[in-house]
């Protein structure tokens, strides 16, 4: 019933898109000395909560606008960045993809803890302590 | 939680392929002084499963490095030929350092991604327990 509260959806969506970031720059990070890889990155999230879950569609059934709801999976796309190619053709930069994790963390975080705080208001409706 | 469980399988792939590299410049420098030892090397290449890359990364077949064996002149040597030389090992241990210490600092930037993903699920897991 919660997942109706429109910042407990956005905070759920911005813990996913960190965690499929994350995934992104995992990969980056193992594939750094692989001849021929180029690195990839997700669009950033306001970007992608604009584009696809701005304002939600109300099914009227379970089942109904699923097409929908898979359209909201951010897309990897290439990260160009001219100029840090390695002669072996890796676009992977260590240093930037430091950045980007941290970015994430923080990412994640922020949103945990807007879901926490969010909690919290709710509980403290209900009477109790949050 | 499907997230975090690929970016920690993409970060465990990626130390472990830096960790068999890491044991291949090992072998090199113990053989730095073995007569007709050609240096091994290998190239990492990405995980493909089913025709899609997962993001892992691992190990690609084992290659010789083909430059010509240094010849040292050593007529006391047990296999020196009539003009008292023999062929030594192409292992040049600058190489090997600089290829070692590279395997480190990628194994570390790996463990980072991998600990940063822990802690991220972490604090998602967190959140159940208040």
């Amino acid at each position: 019933m919660f997942d109706k509260l429109e910042i407990l959806q956005m905070a759920q969506a911005m813990a996913t898109h960190a965690a499929a970031r994350q995934g992104a720059i995992a990969e980056n990070v193992a594939n750094a000395d692989t001849p021929g890889y180029r690195a990839r990155d997700l669009a950033s999230f306001a970007e992608t909560y604009r584009a696809g879950n701005g304002a939600p569609m109300r099914a009227t059934r379970n089942g109904h606008l699923d097409e929908l709801v898979e359209h909201r999976e951010p897309e990897p796309l290439a990260r160009a960045r001219p100029g840090s190619e390695s002669p072996n053709g890796n676009t992977v930069s260590l240093e930037l993809e430091m950045v980007a994790a941290a970015d994430v963390k923080r990412e994640h975080d922020l949103a945990l803890a807007i879901y926490q705080t969010s909690m919290g208001i709710l509980r403290t409706g209900l009477g109790r302590r949050a | 939680m499907n997230d975090f469980a690929t970016s920690l399988s993409r970060s465990a792939s990626g130390m472990q392929a830096q960790a068999m590299r890491l044991r291949f410049t090992s072998e090199n420098i113990a053989n730095a002084d073995t007569p007709g030892y050609h240096r091994k090397t290998s190239s990492f290449e990405e995980v493909v499963e089913s025709g899609r890359p997962t993001g892992q990364v691992r190990l690609g077949p084992v290659e010789l490095d083909r430059r010509e064996l240094t010849r040292v002149y050593d007529p006391g040597h047990p296999m020196a030929d009539e003009n008292g030389y023999y062929d030594g090992s192409n292992v040049d241990l600058v190489v090997e350092i600089a290829d070692a210490r590279e395997a480190q600092r990628s194994y570390e930037a790996n463990l980072r991604m991998f600990d940063q993903a822990r802690q991220m699920s972490s604090a998602l897991l967190d959140l159940l327990r208040r």
